[in-house]
């Protein structure tokens, strides 16, 4: 997909820096996140990725600078309604109840067996896990039920924190497939990752973090050139 | 002079006890011997001087002086039970608060039943006995409300990020810790008695009064204990939980230091 003159944005971020204590987390950020559209973060370790995907659903405050969803500064927002409609699904995946089932109510409680069931399926995971104990969980199991968790609320928008750091290639794919149909469903996807393949295959737009600041932002092959060009 | 009351030839005599205790660690090589001995001696001038003021709050300041006195405890509770919770922002107000409110409840509820009588004598050490178990399980509930907070970040994120509360997502851990508080008094409340003779009825007995009118005493002072200690350990978790989360209810980070 074509970010110039593409979808509006959904999430902008305007100068937006991040210090905690002495650290300088992010320095300036300006960016914009299109909508229906998969965004991918990435950089070395401690560039700053997850903490910008952190100021999304308001887990981070910028210390300066300014972030909107759909046009409304994030403090005017519900924080609560707005944590529903921008998800996020950490890096390590944390299971809370003993059942499957139980774990994908936590944040949709009216939520049926059969449409539990569908969620799960299509992330690679057998209809029969609804009903399975969390304990006997792989850790990419547990990682897609985390993200079926997420999806069980309905958000517009999904930020996930390298999801598929602990999978296999099987089920890798079977999480890139299921991005890959969420976009076109029209959701907004954030994605942090560290797998160059995986941003060259499911990336519409791709933003360059290095300590703390944005260097580069594209699509996946206009990214990769100047990678090439270095 | 009572003969159940030992004279201070007794007391005097009851320090080979702590001598005997200084033996044995000094043979046992503990490096105990000193602090035995500054915990024996600092106890027993506390307690004369404590004795001491009380002779004068019974005799001259009545009501006030009295109520005066438990706000002092109370304060002190605070003090004690806030440091045990270190790295807990605010647990001195937080624990000074719940113990007040515990003590405040019970005492209240049994000064206006007229189930003790409002005097120094009952008020005094009463109330003494409710502020030191609120203060114990206020102490228990910090500690654990400030470890829970540390180590399930990473639990109660992942409640947040679905659009939870910051009480519904700190709802089970607080559970937990309101439970690990409570279940030592509802257990000692259990086996009031079984295992051994709880100090206001063995107090009374010891002082010449009939075991059947001691108990009754007891039945009361344990209610309170129940009922100070979950209204001081509810009100501290409630608080707790305030300082814990901001506004945005995202968890506030604490400081790491190591429990003590």
């Amino acid at each position: 997909m074509s970010i110039s003159g593409g979808p509006s944005p959904v999430l902008v971020l305007e100068g937006v820096t991040v210090r905690r204590s002495s650290a300088l987390l992010l320095d300036g950020v300006t960016c914009r996140v299109p909508a229906g559209a998969c965004t991918m973060l990435v950089g070395p370790s401690g560039a700053g990725k997850s903490t910008l995907l952190r100021l999304l659903n308001r887990f981070e405050e910028p210390t300066a600078g300014a972030v909107s969803y759909q046009g409304r500064p994030l403090p005017a927002w519900d924080v609560l309604a707005l944590r529903r409609e921008v998800a996020l699904v950490a890096q390590r995946p944390v299971v809370l109840t003993d059942r499957v089932l139980d774990e994908l109510r936590i944040g949709r409680p009216d939520l049926d067996e059969d449409a539990a069931a569908a969620l799960l399926g299509r992330l690679g995971l057998p209809s029969g896990a609804v009903g399975r104990a969390t304990s006997g969980l792989s850790g990419g199991e547990a990682q897609r039920v985390c993200l079926a968790r997420a999806l069980a609320v309905e958000p517009h928008v999904l930020l996930v924190d390298e999801p598929t750091s602990a999978l296999d290639a099987h089920a890798t794919k079977a999480v890139e497939r299921v991005i890959g149909e969420l976009v076109a469903d029209g959701m907004t996807v954030v994605v942090v990752s560290h797998d160059a393949a995986q941003v060259r295959r499911i990336a519409d737009q791709v933003l360059v973090l290095e300590d703390g600041r944005l260097i580069a932002s594209g699509t996946a092959d206009r990214i990769a050139s100047l990678q090439e060009g270095v | 002079m009572n003969a159940a009351v030992p004279g201070w030839a007794g007391v005097l005599a009851s320090v080979s006890l702590v001598a005997l205790t200084v033996v044995v660690a000094w043979r046992r090589r503990l490096r105990l011997g000193r602090e035995i001995t500054f915990a024996a001696v600092r106890a027993g001038l506390q307690l004369a001087a404590v004795g001491a003021i009380l002779l004068v709050v019974f005799k001259h300041t009545g009501l006030v002086g009295a109520f005066g006195w438990l706000a002092a405890m109370t304060l002190i509770a605070g003090q004690v039970a806030g440091r045990r919770a270190r790295g807990l922002p605010g647990a001195t107000v937080t624990a000074t608060t719940a113990v007040a409110v515990g003590t405040a409840a019970t005492l209240g509820v049994l000064l206006v039943l007229e189930v003790i009588e409002a005097r120094p004598r009952v008020v005094i050490p009463a109330g003494g006995m409710v502020v030191s178990g609120a203060m114990q399980f206020t102490a228990v509930v910090l500690i654990r409300l400030r470890d829970e907070a540390r180590t399930a970040r990473l639990q109660v994120e992942a409640r947040l990020a679905l659009g939870l509360s910051a009480a519904d997502a700190f709802a089970p851990h607080l559970r937990s810790a309101l439970r690990t508080a409570l279940i030592p008094v509802i257990d000692s409340t259990k086996t009031v008695g079984l295992i051994s003779l709880p100090g206001a009825m063995t107090g009374l007995i010891l002082a010449g009064v009939d075991p059947f009118t001691a108990i009754r005493y007891q039945i009361v002072v344990m209610y309170m204990l129940l009922a100070a200690s979950a209204l001081a350990v509810l009100t501290a978790a409630r608080l707790t939980e305030r300082v814990l989360f901001d506004e945005a209810h995202r968890l506030r980070p604490l400081p790491d230091q190591s429990p003590i």
